[in-house]
């Protein structure tokens, strides 16, 4: 029972980050923007809050910088996929190894690599945490766990019941019809970007501001491609994909606990358990049947008017 | 970043909704043709602005024009051993672009070069530990060895792709993951090196080694590797089968309509490129290294795609690619040592690159044209 309630009440942090990229890649993408970038975006959200924790010493602080310097990067995106109609999945793999490049260069010469810092702290809700069971599982998380369902909330309004989540989406189906029905196209896709980055980023700050603590390169560890197949296998569903998140910060979860308990298993195959599973959930996906139908229409396809279709 | 802003606030239709300009003052015309030449001069620009911006991030760094001259073009080409320290680097990063150039002809995004690398010099390394077969056959089997390891660990994304549809990005990369922590397993477990108990392989034996050129530290890896370049330009400019994947890139439909065996084309492309990706791995551990270390395929991937795209898919143009490459990796080693610049200014510059000449592919594409007075 102890084994269990340790291992519930971890969940939510291990599922946060899966959670918050994938909401940030499924708002970029309906708007037609394929962002293959998710993984470069979280190292960058994550590099820049520890940096932000050590200069400024304020964990809430750092994740709202970890979200806006992943936001400014992500123009760099926005300016090859819109404005220049480069290649989305090249645009986006270059993202993945600029922001690889950038975020251990930036690290290593200010110093911030492996340097151990104080994180953002738990926030037990008074009177609820100390229910038993459900106490330590739902009420003694930080805030960031707290605000997640909001903001899946807030993202799933958006996008259903305002104009702009309206329009927002119809550039992602039709970009041609949005464009003759007097949406701006690139203003459109450019926010869904930078938003979408900024969620990403904050998924990667709270990796390393909440979870781990520390930055060490290439942090992320895949996590960023695995919120793109969770994405995927949600098919563009909010709430799918935090029910994905969650299955997955289950399994992160227990990896450490597998051992504790005594279990042999080599950790690397421990190690490997997240990205097999991932692989797992995309079959399953799959066999469900076609994605195409959930899928946005004009995913991956840049928006050019000049050009007949 | 899009210019609307010149429209008029006294139109109150205006701010409702932004008149048809999503590109504020510019109109793009798609151009119908375009002269090799004129192609090749955009992105060579495109590829200045790119070293323009890479001097530009060094000397943020801390490093002075005379230095990045010094390191990258004195220094490297004055001695011969940095000449042949640059052409040792080119083998492999030659091969994993010859995989990326056979997957991204037919479309398929080959994410897991490392992967495959990592399985090949597996492969390759239990044929050296077990000594299996005669030791004048040794090399030989160890490189079939490694092509069959690298198409294995392929097979399951290319499999995945062609019978359920599953993006091959996401599946070749995750398994990237998985054959790194076998790799550590094997490295860190059974395979660890007796002599010395570190975690890489023991050594490997003289006849498990490609034989020295006889010039600096040069090995046969370097022919093998422009060997292979030859052969693929023939597969996939001469032969028939060249001609398919073309078909299968250019025009699936047609190229179903008329009886290519798309299926076949991309799986073989696949597999090939998975195979190449081992080999890879070989040339590393059997051409360089001597033996399986747990980090010899670091970075690999990305400079695989790098060199593909530069190269226009062309096999023998990534031969020139690939040593440019090199001569990124030897230079970035050298910033190490007398900068302290981090090896991952040498990623850095490669992402810049690539992006640099992605953006100028914007301006082969199309021709741009200035609307005065619109608005």
């Amino acid at each position: 029972m102890d084994f269990l309630v340790n291992w519930v009440s971890n969940i939510p942090g291990f599922a946060v980050p899966f959670a918050l990229a994938a909401l940030g890649l499924i708002l970029t993408e309906k708007s037609g923007v394929l962002s293959l970038g998710a993984e470069g975006f979280m190292l960058m959200g994550a590099m820049a809050g520890v940096g932000a924790v050590i200069v400024t010493g304020e964990p809430l602080l750092a994740l709202v910088i970890a979200a806006l310097a992943t936001a400014v990067i992500s123009l760099v995106f926005a300016a090859l996929v819109v404005t220049l109609r480069v290649n989305q999945v090249i645009a986006g793999l270059a993202m993945v190894f600029l922001c690889q490049g950038l975020t251990s260069l930036i690290a290593s010469l200010q110093g911030w690599s492996s340097v151990a810092i104080v994180g953002l702290a738990d926030l037990p809700i008074p009177g609820l945490a100390d229910i038993p069971l459900v106490g330590p599982i739902l009420f003694q998380q930080d805030i960031v766990v707290y605000l997640t369902v909001p903001i899946f909330f807030a993202v799933q309004w958006f996008l259903q019941r305002t104009e702009v989540g309206l329009r927002l989406r119809a550039v992602g189906e039709n970009p041609e019809a949005a464009d003759s029905a007097g949406v701006n196209v690139a203003l459109y896709r450019t926010g869904a970007i930078m938003a979408g980055a900024a969620l990403v980023g904050l998924a990667g700050g709270y990796l390393s501001v909440a979870v781990a603590k520390i930055w060490v390169d290439g942090m992320a560890g895949g996590r960023g491609w695995i919120a793109i197949a969770l994405v995927i296998f949600a098919r563009w569903h909010p709430w799918r994909a935090l029910l994905g998140a969650i299955l997955f910060g289950g399994i992160e979860a227990l990896i450490p606990r597998i051992a504790a308990v005594g279990i042999q298993v080599p950790q690397y195959f421990m190690l490997m358990t997240p990205y097999i599973a991932t692989l797992l959930v995309m079959i399953w996906a799959a066999f469900r049947g076609s994605m195409r139908l959930d899928e946005p229409g004009a995913l991956g396809r840049p928006h050019v008017r000049e050009e007949r279709r | 970043m899009v210019g609307v802003s010149d429209h008029s606030p006294a139109n109150p239709a205006a701010t409702e909704a932004p008149p048809r300009r999503s590109f504020g003052r510019f109109n793009l015309e798609i151009r119908q043709h375009i002269s090799p030449l004129r192609q090749t001069l955009v992105l060579l620009a495109g590829l200045a602005v790119g070293l323009v911006a890479t001097a530009i991030v060094l000397m943020a760094a801390g490093v002075t024009l005379r230095g990045i001259y010094e390191e990258f073009i004195l220094s490297i080409f004055s001695s011969s051993m940095s000449v042949s320290a640059v052409l040792v680097q080119t083998a492999p990063l030659l091969v994993v672009g010859l995989s990326a150039v056979v997957a991204f002809r037919v479309r398929f995004w080959n994410i897991g070069i490392e992967g495959q690398m990592i399985f090949g010099s597996i492969f390759a390394t239990f044929i050296a530990i077990h000594n299996i077969g005669p030791e004048s056959l040794r090399l030989p089997i160890m490189f079939a060895a490694a092509a069959v390891g690298g198409m294995l660990w392929i097979l399951i994304p290319a499999f995945l792709k062609l019978r359920l549809g599953i993006n091959e990005i996401i599946s070749t990369l995750l398994l990237n993951y998985v054959a790194f922590n076998f790799l550590l397993y094997l490295l860190y477990g059974p395979w660890k090196d007796p002599v010395s108990a570190f975690p890489h392989s023991e050594q490997y034996e003289l006849v498990e080694r490609l034989p020295a050129l006889g010039w600096a530290n040069l090995t046969w890896a370097l022919p093998l590797a422009l060997i292979l370049a030859v052969v693929i330009w023939w597969l996939l400019n001469v032969s028939r089968f060249g001609f398919y994947a073309r078909f299968v890139d250019s025009n699936p439909k047609m190229a179903a309509a008329v009886g290519v065996p798309i299926a076949f084309v991309t799986l073989a492309s696949a597999l090939l490129s998975g195979a190449i990706s081992g080999v890879g791995g070989f040339v590393v551990s059997a051409g360089i290294e001597g033996r399986m270390t747990q980090s010899f395929f670091l970075g690999y991937t990305f400079s695989g795609i790098l060199i593909a795209f530069l190269a226009r898919n062309n096999p023998l143009i990534a031969i020139l690619v690939a040593a440019f490459v090199g001569v990124l990796f030897v230079a970035g080693q050298s910033l190490q040592v007398f900068y302290q610049i981090p090896g991952a200014m040498v990623q850095l510059i490669q992402a810049i690159i690539v992006i640099a000449v992605a953006a100028s592919e914007f301006f082969i594409r199309y021709r741009v044209h200035r609307v005065r007075g619109a608005g």
